[in-house]
């Protein structure tokens, strides 16, 4: 058996079993759900463990040097006068889904940790996670466009409803406007899904196709056909590749989210429960930064390069937008929101400039982030469960209270405003030295939109510290006064448990980033040379 | 032969890597054992520092005046870069690693002391030790990168222990401020690196800023700055030394970003000796003296003016400063004023000269200092006066009560001031003699460097003076305003004392020069000057130190005058200087109101923006998609639904219309019959 199909399908066999555990033992799904992402985990780590790394095996848009791949025919409808239909069920992994994989595979494992406040409905929130669960890891998996856009909307509708049904008191408004803007973005990338597979034919079979893959090879596309490289077609009067790009782009920049597409994100993080606000920040925006890269760098290169400025542009100003949002911010929880904003802005000003530095920093940046906007979501969840309160006004002096808790979040707080030793500070220094550096080698970014970029590390110095300082230093003084100061006692051993791990990731990626880079140093080169080579 | 010297070196890279590691090993100890051995946290960071000071030595006897040694690993490859971790050990960086352990040897014996009392005691050293390792670190690592991770991490454990007292409003606003003014200078020094690493494709000291490196073969071409790996437009250089700058003003507090200085003395004491004196300070020149070859002349000029105006403007502001470790922090601004613009006017080894013998005067004061506020303390604990320990005009006459330190204060003081047969005077009088050497055959108006640095030093005199005169001649001024309170003060424990020994002994000519006079003949000066160099002999200004020392001595006199005698006429204690001095040039209120409030305010708007103008146009979408719904629900109901149910009644018309021919009688239907046949016929007639 592949082991990415079981990585993938794994959680939903757990699903079924907790399915059909009879509610009585309602106390133990969440043992159950747990165990199936420690599973999970150890089959990622089998993965990371095993992948091998070298020039023949850059992947990116060498469908052989991919690995752990299965490809079987899945569905194939025999069209007559158009063909046969060939969409296959294709996995496979390259550097650039080997380290999302495994950080996915871990936050998971939190997220599930943290899943013990959940009190109603348990057998609902547990199945519709584990389907989430595997919804995800499949879209990480996908080479096949057919099953990459499954798995992407199949993440939908569990969370849709287990923003609505378990979330805060806005819990249907935050749903509704999770759920429809992100369909938004990916019914239109099922129009240039179809478009691309009516423009690729499999070069074996003569078939048209599916495949991510042959997607890339601009000598795939059918003479003539409407994604054609060399055919220039236009829809609207305007390129058709541009218009392609731009569709497949705004499907993504949803979930990135990117500055002005990231409305729904305070909103669905505030009301989420922590579990689910832990994979939203720590899993799905990074499925966004991964699609820019598989999808919209890959198949569409040549628009990539032209209109680099303009997504370079796009990251800043989320990047500075998001930090001047953050320092307004008064709610704990919608303050780390804004802040995932400002640093996923550095993963896009990094995968523009199309330089090694700024790719790799992208990827690392989005590892950093998925363990650090866990690490941030969790503790946040952490005195929302004790008072029901995150209003930063309303707590001073937590130092003194909950010092282990307090110990935690300064690493998490200064980990995120990028301090050395730690994995941020490496994505943030690579992408932003990539951006630098990619006038001089492809001219794509201009010089001064680094620059201006390394200013969101100043204003980040700003609220972090800002909220250090009126939430967890100074005298003792809560605004529920003593009921709090009794309620809120320090870290249990659960939580201990699952923010050291978390710690401790941040830490190691900080002090060896080859932990990273050395496993997707072959794919970034192979897509710096794609991309060049256009 | 080749492979024993190799040896050798990798030994010399073992000794300075543990001396590095040490303390490290000691923050690591200390912060897992926390709340378990707090007796004896204070002497694993103690024996910590200890050996590496010994380390250092050696390190230091090795490689001074020798040949650099260089060793590096690879550390991870990013795309086609490889960085590798590194040391590199050359003159200026055995020499601040000795520096740094040695001054942070006595400060930690001093701690263990001026702490014991303290509820957190562990973690105390366990930050402190987290310092010395961050700041060993940065003067060993040969390239930017790791030093830009030092840089930070230097800043970081500043801003642990100045909001040590982390229920202290005072203390966590400092710490705060602190570590967000040097972020400028973060963001400036990383601008600069990635300058760096664009032109040069490498973050290497040795081969961007050797003597024959990449730097030196760089020149301005046709506005381009071309260098042999590359070019880019010539702004770029500016603008990489313009980092550079903002790095060296944030972390050695120099204008215009030297205000959180005076602010983070809301730490320890023994903290404000060890980092906001004598090293994290430092680390700002240290960087110049790096990075040195990459600024040109305009830059350098540039260096002096601020550096000079910086050391003029602190020195007044320490004029009329009450509270003692302000006076203090103030003088260290304007000392590393002194520092800069001695780099600016090509004084390098002067300036470094400076650096290591501040470091120790300034640290010797500012233990006098922690030492008097803690007998303060006591006197205002003891009889529940509720005054600030650390304002001098509650303090007079100690001299009586604490002789040792008041004379440890008088060594320190004079060192600070320059005045003969201390160390002080050899360094600051090679700055003062330099300054008016470069002066000489420009403008008239690069004169007023030199004559402000005179200047500067006359009121440092002043300050200096007031200083001593204030704490410890005259009377008690709290006896004579609250006369009946006990009194129990002492020097205290031989770890309060032996610090101040060692400091002290650093502060006078013998460890830097034998000729107490001639700052030439220094060891250190000449380690740092090229062969043949500059010499006092040869200079028009070699009797410069006897006016100006003469000059200082009449300044302290008058000092003497005014406040232990109060004989001659009180400064003004009001108009427009004085207040300007007093507070601080008014730059907080500036930066307050003309950059925070700002942004702040900014970040509220973007936030209004955001709610409003983003989420509002999101919202509106959603409210017109159901407003188009309910207008089609209407249409739907209305039009759609209206016509269908229109024909429906239009059928059923009809429909009841002829269901009344439909009634089951015959006679009905034969009358119907009938009428039908008749009006056919009549219409056949009538047609």
């Amino acid at each position: 058996m592949n082991i990415l199909t079981l990585i993938i399908f794994t959680p939903l066999l757990f699903g079924l079993i907790i399915a059909l555990m009879p509610s009585r033992w309602r106390s133990s799904f969440k043992y159950v759900a747990l165990l199936a992402t420690l599973v999970q985990l150890a089959m990622s780590i089998w993965i990371y463990c095993n992948f091998k790394t070298g020039a023949a095996f850059g992947g990116i848009n060498h469908e052989t040097q991919f690995q752990f791949m299965q490809k079987l025919p899945w569905i194939n409808l025999d069209l007559g006068a158009m063909g046969k239909m060939q969409i296959d069920y294709f996995v496979g992994i390259d550097g650039m889904s080997v380290s999302l994989l495994v950080m996915t595979s871990f936050v998971l494992v939190i997220a599930a940790l943290s899943s013990w406040e959940i009190k109603s409905n348990l057998k609902g929130f547990f199945i519709l996670f584990l389907i989430l669960d595997m919804a995800v890891t499949g879209v990480f998996c996908s080479l096949d466009f057919f099953m990459f856009y499954i798995f992407y909307e199949l993440m939908l509708l569990p969370l849709y409803f287990l923003i609505g049904m378990w979330g805060g008191a806005k819990r249907e408004y935050a749903a509704i406007k999770f759920f429809l803007y992100t369909l938004f973005g990916s019914v239109f990338m099922l129009l240039i899904m179809v478009g691309l597979y009516l423009s690729v034919k499999d070069p074996v079979t003569g078939n048209h196709t599916f495949n991510m893959v042959q997607m890339m090879n601009p000598a795939n596309y059918e003479p003539g056909s409407v994604f054609s490289v060399a055919a220039h077609q236009t829809i609207f009067g305007l390129s058709a590749r541009a218009v392609g790009f731009v569709v497949l782009f705004v499907a993504f920049a949803i979930k990135v989210p990117v500055v002005p597409l990231h409305t729904w994100l305070p909103d669905a993080h505030v009301e989420a429960p922590t579990p689910i606000s832990i994979i939203l920040a720590g899993i799905l925006l990074k499925v966004g930064g991964y699609g820019i890269i598989r999808v919209c760098l890959s198949i569409f290169p040549d628009i990539a390069s032209s209109g680099a400025y303009w997504l370079g542009l796009l990251g800043v100003i989320s990047i500075i937008y998001g930090a001047f949002n953050a320092l307004a911010q008064k709610d704990l929880k919608r303050m780390i929101a804004y802040s995932s904003v400002s640093h996923m802005g550095f993963v896009l000003l990094g995968l523009a400039s199309q330089t090694a530095e700024g790719i790799s920093g992208a990827v690392m940046q989005m590892v950093s982030h998925g363990f650090l906007s866990t690490m941030l979501f969790f503790l946040a969840g952490v005195i929302y469960n004790r008072v029901h309160d995150r209003g930063i006004n309303h707590f001073r002096g937590l130092a003194s209270v909950m010092p282990n808790y307090t110990a935690f979040v300064i690493v998490a707080f200064f980990a995120s405003l990028g301090l050395p030793g730690f994995s941020a500070f490496i994505g943030e220094i690579f992408s932003l030295t990539g951006a630098f550096k990619s006038h001089t080698v492809n001219g794509l970014l201009p010089y001064w939109m680094a620059a201006c970029g390394s200013a969101g590390i100043l204003i980040g110095a700003g609220y972090f510290l800002w909220t250090l300082q009126r939430m967890f230093f100074g005298t003792v003084n809560f605004k529920g006064g003593t009921v709090w100061q009794t309620a809120l006692v320090d870290l249990n051993f659960r939580e201990k448990l699952t923010l050291f791990p978390l710690a401790i990731m941040v830490l190691a990626l900080g002090l060896m980033p080859s932990l990273v880079f050395y496993k997707i140093n072959d794919s970034v080169l192979a897509l710096v040379q794609f991309l060049q080579l256009k | 032969m080749e492979q024993f010297l190799q040896a050798i070196d990798t030994q010399t890279i073992i000794f300075t890597l543990t001396a590095v590691l040490l303390p490290l090993l000691a923050f690591v100890l200390n912060i897992t054992m926390r709340g378990r051995w707090d007796k004896i946290s204070g002497w694993v960071s103690t024996v910590a520092i200890l050996l590496s000071c010994i380390l250092s030595g050696f390190v230091f006897a090795r490689v001074w005046n020798g040949h650099p040694v260089h060793q590096q690993l690879l550390w991870f490859t990013i795309g086609n870069t490889q960085l590798y971790a590194g040391i590199l050990l050359n003159n200026l960086s055995v020499l601040m690693l000795l520096l740094v352990s040695v001054i942070a040897l006595p400060v930690h014996i001093y701690s263990t002391a001026y702490m014991k009392d303290d509820e957190h005691y562990t973690r105390y050293f366990a930050f402190l030790s987290f310092f010395c390792f961050s700041m060993l670190a940065l003067v060993v690592v040969d390239n930017l990168f790791l030093f830009y991770i030092s840089w930070e991490l230097v800043g970081f454990s500043s801003y642990l222990l100045i909001g040590f007292w982390f229920k202290r409003h005072k203390a966590i606003m400092a710490n705060k401020k602190a570590f967000i003014m040097n972020r400028i200078g973060d963001m400036g020094l990383l601008i600069a690196i990635m300058v760096l690493f664009t032109q040069y494709h490498t973050f290497d000291i040795t081969q961007i800023f050797a003597d024959n490196g990449l730097i030196s073969r760089s020149v301005m071409k046709n506005g381009l700055w071309v260098s042999p790996t590359g070019h880019l437009p010539a702004i770029w250089q500016y603008i990489a030394c313009g980092g550079v700058f903002l790095a060296v003003a944030a972390k050695s507090a120099q204008f215009p970003l030297h205000t959180w200085l005076p602010d983070a003395m809301e730490g320890p004491t023994s903290v404000s000796a060890l980092i906001h004196a004598a090293t994290m300070v430092a680390a700002g020149v240290f960087l110049l003296g790096r990075v040195y070859p990459m600024f040109n002349g305009t830059e350098l000029t540039i260096l002096a003016i601020i550096g000079c105006f910086t050391a003029f403007m602190a020195a007044t502001i320490a004029l009329t400063q009450n509270d003692l470790k302000r006076i203090l922090a103030y003088s260290t601004i304007s000392q590393l004023g002194y520092m800069v613009m001695a780099m600016g006017i090509g004084a390098y080894a002067s300036s470094l000269f400076h650096l290591v013998t501040h470091s120790f005067f300034k640290a010797l004061l500012f233990l006098v200092a922690g030492i008097v506020i803690h007998q303060m303390r006591h006197i205002n604990d003891d009889n529940g006066l509720g005054i600030d320990p650390q304002d001098i005009q509650h303090m007079g006459g100690l001299r009586k009560k604490l002789p040792f330190t008041f004379i440890a204060a008088i060594i320190g003081g004079l060192a600070l001031v320059g005045l003969p047969l201390t160390s002080g005077y050899l360094s600051k009088d090679s700055i003062l003699i330099h300054a008016f050497e470069w002066a000489d055959g420009k403008g008239p108006l690069f004169k007023l460097i030199p004559v402000f640095a005179l200047l500067t030093t006359w009121l440092t005199a002043f300050y200096v003076a007031r200083l001593i005169v204030k704490v410890f001649f005259g009377e008690l001024r709290l006896l004579k305003n609250t006369p009946g309170i006990k009194l129990h003060v002492s020097d205290g424990s031989w770890a309060y004392k032996l610090p101040l020994v060692l400091l002290a002994a650093g502060c006078l000519f013998p460890l830097f020069s034998a000729n107490p006079i001639e700052f030439t003949r220094s060891w250190l000066f000449k380690g740092f000057s090229p062969a043949g160099g500059f010499g006092a002999e040869s200079s028009a200004y070699a009797l410069l130190p006897v006016l100006v020392n003469s000059l200082s001595l009449l300044v302290i006199y008058w000092a003497w005058l005014i406040y232990a005698k109060q004989k001659a006429g009180s400064l003004l204690q009001r108009g427009f200087l004085y207040r300007l001095s007093f507070n601080a040039w008014y730059f907080d209120e500036i930066y307050n109101n003309g950059i925070i409030k700002p942004v702040l305010a900014l970040g509220r708007f973007t936030f209004w923006f955001d709610r409003i103008i983003i989420n509002g146009s999101v919202n509106s979408l959603a409210r017109t998609g159901i407003l188009v719904s309910k207008l089609s629900s209407w249409f739907d109901r209305n039009i759609i639904d209206g016509f269908l149910n229109l024909l429906v009644a239009i059928v059923r018309a009809i429909g009841n219309f002829a269901r009344k021919f439909q009634n089951g009688r015959v006679q009905y239907y034969l009358f119907s019959m009938l009428v039908i046949i008749l009006s056919l016929f009549i219409l056949k007639i009538l047609v």
